[in-house]
């Protein structure tokens, strides 16, 4: 299944809502999002996965690329609604010690 | 004891066929153990981790295929043999692809985060073992045991 993404502000918080699968196939094409949303310079981005089924190495370097850049300018990133295969790859890699998982 | 005759599945190279693989996969996760019938709170949770570090580890050996074996040329195809028994799960894959040194993965970062490289890792880390024979035909072993929960232990 593809990636779909969407944003959304939720306060004053940038919301970056996924569906489907973020891996390799889907990862070049949210990169390529990824400076845009860091341009917008909101200080918690939120990223919603309780529609991603799956994500991989390919995916997880994207989440690490998007706290990296958010981090740059002072800001957060957190991770909600994970869940399933997504939730035990953040467990295995302890990902909840880069950014916050709810 | 549970006892499966091996399952067998040819998909193309591609990572557009990766999900026709999760899926069968998935299901075959299911059939360890006969846990699908405890429906308990933990043996769900025991369910869940186990699909999900399966498929992920089979996800990165896939994805290693299709982009590195075949280069990304979605020719060529991935053969899977998949064998449960009551408490494991043999999944063989065998390509025909340029073959992979393994022995050459650089060992995952420790201070800084990865934005890249480590597919293999993620594999060895969700498996009891992971092997690799180069070929032709490459062929990988991934292996797993269900954990058992606490009433079973005692």
């Amino acid at each position: 299944m593809a990636l779909t993404f969407s944003t959304s502000e939720e306060s004053t918080d940038l919301v970056l809502t996924m569906a489907g699968q973020l891996d390799a196939l889907s990862a070049p094409d949210i990169l390529t999002t990824i400076d845009g949303l860091i341009e917008k310079k909101h200080m918690m981005i939120v990223v919603d996965m309780a529609d991603v089924d799956l994500i991989d190495s390919s995916g997880v370097a994207v989440l690490v690329a998007l706290y990296k850049r958010s981090r740059s300018i002072g800001g957060k990133m957190k991770v909600r609604g994970a869940k399933d295969q997504p939730l035990a790859i953040f467990k295995l890699m302890n990902m909840k010690k880069v950014f916050q998982i709810a | 004891m549970a006892k499966y005759p091996p399952i067998t599945l040819r998909v193309p190279a591609s990572l557009l066929y990766r999900d026709v693989a999760v899926r069968s996969i998935t299901a075959v996760c299911h059939l360890i153990g006969g846990k699908a019938t405890d429906r308990s709170s933990d043996s769900l949770d025991l369910q869940r981790t186990f699909d999900g570090e399966f498929v992920s580890a089979f996800s990165e050996i896939f994805n290693n295929i299709a982009i590195h074996a075949y280069g990304g040329s979605d020719e060529g195809e991935i053969s899977l043999t998949m064998t449960p028994s009551s408490d494991q799960l043999l999944v063989e894959i065998t390509d025909t692809g340029s073959t992979f040194d393994i022995d050459s993965v650089p060992p995952p970062p420790v201070d800084d985060l990865p934005e890249g490289g480590m597919g293999i890792h993620i594999a060895r880390a969700c498996l009891d073992e992971l092997k690799y024979e180069p070929g032709p035909p490459n062929v990988w072993r991934l292996t797993k045991s269900f954990p058992k929960n606490e009433e079973q232990e005692e």
